[in-house]
């Protein structure tokens, strides 16, 4: 006690009340994310202080919705949640697995077996399992031409689990469409080339994808068109607005008169770049039907407009950084920085683009383009909540299917990987391990089961009569997995039902690195004036 | 007519926003009615430039500020972050779950409970028959009670605000594992400010009012610079100084009296000196002029105002009320350079303002601002209480030395009183300040002058912090009350003229030489306590020194001897 000498306010927990503080800790998150496993889980509307809501199904989203206090909690917490930043899902499986092997820890504990001795079968049950995992998955060829079939179903396992079967299974093919647009052989996947748009408009099942882009704004100038076809389109960055051109370079005026020449002088530059537009407008657009659109990420301001409209061409001012990135490649052409040598080779091509009014916001739509290497996932719901709630969903699929073409792999999933690493654990890993170690991994293969318990409680079927069930058949020689309908086994393959192999790996991998850390705290000092208090 | 968006970040911050905004949402219903002083109807200032139009989608007209307003999760109290006022709990009570079919669970936090303010507020949006004429003696009793209610009983910003936001206007920080009561140091920003879409969504929303506009003069940025919102801030402003490079932007720095508390021990100090040192440091590097704002103490300003300095709701008050005044000049009429019309003269946009205060003379871009509040009548001008004497510096840490030659002011008078309570003229004005410069011992380099008659107007929800020798027009009344009369507030006050003047002179030197020797001293050095901070806070040792040098840059233009060293360092790295 010898920190109470430095520090009488100093509180200690010793042993045996620090494993338990910290076992309590991930028991208790577990049980508020329980819930929401599987596609038969609850969903968590949170409604706010100033009645705002918000609706989740998400472990992560939930996560960061809580505000969680206990040290342990944050620990687990920020675990999970690190695994949604890298696999982009699994964050209730995470916690879901942490806490369970707490769980079973305890009860070795409870026993008398040092905490060492479960972290060291912990160890030995990772590697095994990971190697085992490496055996389990399923290839997928990728090649050229990804198997379509077996990215829907990866991706439909994914959105079922977060929206309801009809809008989960229109999503699927739009999500794995936008991701087949975006990929290219041997680069990796920038999901940020998949731009996600919402409108408050309409109803969920109105989602879409737009191959093409879709702008949160409108041309500004009542002359120009609201819609256009074969359109030549101008990716640039130019100013086209008068202002002093730099604030810092001072300049002075006497009278009204100077003052005048000098507005009149940067108004001719800026109307001469219109002009170089113009010219580049009337030169591909002779005598034909087509039209010419700019998009600026720049202001114009309305002379410039005005001088646009007059030319018949369509002009967007401020676009987001990020859209000329995307018009490049949806359209293709290149973005220009300046106007003076402007080529038809700078210019892309969509063969529609319109506007789309909803009270004063603006949307216009860059579609029917040639070749896009970029698409828009146009969101639409009643309401904000719904909304955000489909975009979370839509990430998470986009995400998987990431995941399946950079893993070319997938695992069979309603609980069948658990079921059959729990077999393999207990019948081929278990004897090589000499000693209490033994405990540890089976510690670790009794915790793995947390997913098809979780799964069939969540669907309202007797948890043993369902891990009996299912563990029978694996040990007749059958991988299978829970029908939540009817409790029965299944065969996830038939089912299509798949999880991503980064994900299961990346759980097994981070889970019994907390769980161990956990198990070893001995001592819980709270001292510092910025130690949070435990609960 | 040219535009200005205005950007909020921080607790503080919202809560002079929230003043500064209900003071243009008064302008804008005194304009309209009949029984207010006609000049707010001729000498009407643009809200245009402040405001923008729009339609619900719904097709219901609005009128909202251009503003994005930035602050932690859960600071908006009773407010909706779509910017409604309680509209949406009808919303909760009848959910509709359209995307799952399966369990739901309901977690209710327990609502904000809406004051008697906002309660009457939105009584008189459901029925407006009843007027909201103040002299109505029935409802001067209730209006006492809101008052005695907000003086008391302000948490949240948006408590005594009356003004309808865009729902692209609010925007809470979620952090998700940053305790945002600890939010105290540019450190603890870290982990917000490194998350992509927080960003990302701040910068698409002034994105959003950006794009209206035809002709933006700027962005008036307002930052709480007390804590980790000075990293959010200094983020954002880079983001808009590389999207909208020619846009100039006007930073005030704001803090409440207490943010600067006693420290309890020496690694609070070191922190504290190092926070203020590398905020100072990096929110000047993006924006075009700086006003820091936040003495320790607002009790004794002035013998005409009484602040208590622990609510926010009265410090936030007279920041506001100055940021009203220097921002008339944006919005005055524009007229020929020559010529002066009845109702205004001097009028600025922001570039305008940030070039000839920055830009001349001196390179120098940090400046003081000093308030009048109430601006004395111009009865007395040879008198102590000339408009310019009467100012009151509300920047810290600077010298009471006004003697620079070098110095460049801009200064604005509005709503100023002549013998009797009468509004000056224009002209009155400008003569009574230019005798009041011409007694000045040594005259500043340049001096540029902003009038309106329009005053600034009292809006219900203004605290009590005008002392009882204030009239209801913000004159001073002679036969002054004895010492122990009440303070008076927004009941007795209708209207109060007011001065207000920003300065780049040598006064400022102390603030930043304060901040750059403690960064050279606490900071660059090896092995101290100050560097294991900054390395806690994400800086490696370059990046210390940059921000050294760059606090050194600003102090260089005061001393010229130092400026020809640089020149010749320059000149050899270009020969190099």
């Amino acid at each position: 006690m010898s920190l109470r000498v430095l520090n009488p306010n100093a509180q200690v927990l010793n042993k045996s009340e620090a494993l338990h503080m910290t076992i309590n800790a991930a028991k208790g998150l577990q049980d508020v994310l329980k819930t929401n496993l599987g596609p038969k889980g609850t969903i968590k509307m949170l409604v706010g202080g100033a009645g705002d809501l918000k609706l989740t199904k998400d472990g992560n989203t939930l996560l960061k919705e809580m505000q969680i206090q206990n040290p342990t909690a944050i620990m687990i917490a920020r675990t999970a949640v690190a695994q949604d930043d890298t696999s982009g899902d699994g964050t209730t499986s995470t916690v879901l697995f942490i806490g369970e092997l707490m769980k079973q820890s305890e009860r070795c504990i409870d026993e008398g077996t040092h905490p060492r001795f479960l972290v060291d079968g912990f160890d030995v049950a990772k590697r095994a399992c990971l190697d085992f995992l490496e055996k389990f998955k399923t290839p997928v060829v990728i090649g050229e031409e990804p198997d379509r079939d077996t990215l829907k179903m990866i991706a439909r396992t994914t959105l079922r689990t977060k929206l309801y079967e009809g809008l989960a299974d229109q999503l699927t093919d739009i999500v794995v469409n936008a991701v087949l647009c975006i990929s290219k052989p041997d680069e990796p996947i920038d999901l940020f080339m998949v731009e996600i748009m919402h409108m408050r408009h309409k109803f969920d099942v109105d989602t879409r994808l737009v191959e093409g882009l879709v702008l949160d704004h409108g041309s500004r100038h009542p002359d120009m068109k609201r819609r256009a076809e074969n359109c030549y389109i101008l990716t640039c960055n130019v100013s086209l607005e008068y202002e002093k051109s730099e604030i810092n370079a001072g300049f002075f005026y006497s009278n009204a008169e100077q003052r005048e020449k000098m507005v009149a002088a940067e108004r001719r530059q800026v109307d001469e770049r219109v002009k170089r537009i113009i010219e580049l407008k009337n030169k591909v657009c002779a005598g034909g039907d087509k039209n010419f659109v700019v998009i600026n990420q720049k202001g114009i301001d309305p002379p410039s407009l005005d001088l646009l409209a007059r030319a018949g061409i369509i002009a967007l001012r401020r676009a987001k950084r990020r859209n000329m990135e995307r018009l490049v490649l949806a359209c293709g052409g290149e973005a220009v920085n300046s106007v003076d040598d402007l080529t038809e080779d700078c210019l892309g091509w969509a063969g529609l683009v319109y506007e789309h009014v909803l009270g004063e916001e603006k949307y216009t739509f860059v579609e029917n383009v040639k070749n896009p290497r970029s698409c828009t996932i146009l969101i639409k719901g009643p309401n904000d909540h719904t909304i955000a709630q489909i975009k979370d969903a839509v990430r998470d699929g986009l995400r998987s299917v990431k995941n399946t073409i950079e893993d070319e792999a997938v695992v069979l999933g309603a609980g069948a990987f658990e079921v059959a690493a729990k077999k393999h654990l207990i019948d081929n890993v278990k004897k090589t391990v000499k000693g209490r170690a033994q405990l540890g991994v089976e510690a670790f293969a009794e915790a793995l089961l947390v997913i098809p318990k979780t799964l069939a409680e969540n669907s309202g079927l007797d948890t043993q009569d369902v891990i009996v069930s299912l563990q029978n058949e694996h040990d007749r020689g059958l991988v299978v997995g829970l029908n939540h309908h009817s409790g029965e086994p299944i065969d996830p393959q038939m089912e299509g039902i798949f999880d991503n192999y980064s994900v299961k790996r990346q759980i097994i991998n981070s889970g019994p690195i907390i769980a161990s850390q956990l198990l070893l705290v001995d001592e819980v000092i709270r001292a510092g004036r910025n130690m949070r208090k435990p609960t | 007519m040219r535009e200005a968006v205005t950007v909020q970040v921080g607790g503080f911050a919202n809560f002079v926003g929230s003043h500064f905004w209900n003071f243009q949402d008064e302008l804008l219903g005194l304009a309209d009615d009949p029984g207010a002083d006609p000049v707010f109807r001729t000498a009407a200032l643009d809200l245009d430039v402040l405001y923008r139009a729009g339609e619900t989608q719904q097709g219901v007209a609005t009128y909202c500020p251009r503003l994005v307003s930035v602050g932690s999760r859960g600071s908006l109290g009773s407010l909706s972050s779509s910017g409604t006022l309680g509209s949406s709990s009808s919303a909760a009570d009848q959910p509709n779950i359209f995307t799952w079919s399966g369990n739901v669970t309901k977690s209710v936090a327990k609502p904000h409970e809406r004051n008697l303010f906002l309660q009457s507020l939105s009584e008189g949006e459901s029925n407006p028959s009843s007027s909201n004429g103040r002299n109505n003696a029935r409802e001067n009793i209730e209006d006492k009670d809101l008052v005695e209610n907000l003086e008391n009983g302000v948490i949240f910003w948006t408590d005594y605000s009356k003004v309808q936001y865009h729902p692209q206007s609010l925007y809470e920080l979620y952090g998700s594992w940053t305790d945002f009561d600890k939010f105290d140091n540019y450190g603890t920003a870290k982990e917000v400010v490194s998350e992509w879409s927080q960003m990302e969504e701040m910068n698409e929303r002034l994105r959003f009012f950006v794009e209206e506009c035809d002709h933006i003069q700027g962005i008036q940025f307002l930052v709480d610079d007390s804590g980790g919102f000075a990293s959010v801030a200094a983020q954002f402003l880079e983001s808009i100084a590389d999207d909208y490079t020619n846009t100039p932007v006007m930073l005030y720095c704001v803090r409440n009296p207490d943010s600067s508390g006693s420290s309890r021990n020496q690694r609070e100090t070191i922190i504290r000196s190092l926070h203020d040192a590398v905020s100072l440091s990096k929110l000047s590097y993006s924006c075009n002029l700086m006003v820091p704002i936040g003495l320790p103490s607002l009790s004794y300003l002035s013998p005409l105002l009484s602040i208590k300095d622990d609510k926010h709701f009265h410090s936030s008050a007279i920041c506001a009320a100055a940021i009203h005044s220097l921002s008339v000049p944006f919005r005055l009429q524009h007229v020929g350079p020559a010529t002066d019309s009845a109702h205004s003269s001097g009028k600025l946009d922001i570039g305008e303002l940030v070039h000839i205060l920055s830009d001349q003379g001196r390179q120098n871009m940090i400046t003081a601002l000093d308030v009048a509040m109430p601006a004395p009548s111009l009865t007395d001008r040879k008198d102590l209480r000339n408009i310019q004497r009467s100012l009151h510096s509300l920047t810290p840490e600077i010298s009471n030395n006004d003697e620079d030659p070098y110095a460049v002011e801009s200064l604005v008078v509005h709503g100023a009183l002549d013998a009797g309570g009468k509004r000056a003229s224009i002209s009155q004005v400008k003569d009574a300040i230019r005798s009041g410069l011409e007694g000045r011992e040594t005259k500043p380099k340049f001096s540029h002058l902003s009038v309106s008659p329009c005053p600034l107007p009292i809006p219900l929800p203004f605290p009590s912090i005008f002392s009882g020798s204030i009239g209801q027009q913000g004159e001073i009344l002679s036969n002054s009350h004895p010492e122990g009369s009440r303070p008076k507030g927004s009941l007795d006050v209708v209207s109060v003229p007011m001065a207000a003047r920003l300065r780049s002179s040598s006064a400022i030197v102390p603030f930043i030489e304060r901040r750059s020797t403690s960064l050279q001293r606490l900071g660059v050095a090896r092995g101290t306590l100050g560097s294991q901070v900054l390395r806690d806070w994400g800086f490696g040792k370059e990046e210390v020194e940059d921000m050294g040098e760059h606090l050194a840059k600003m102090l260089r233009p005061f001393y010229p001897e130092m400026d020809l060293t640089s020149d010749s360092d320059d000149l050899v790295s270009v020969s190099l």
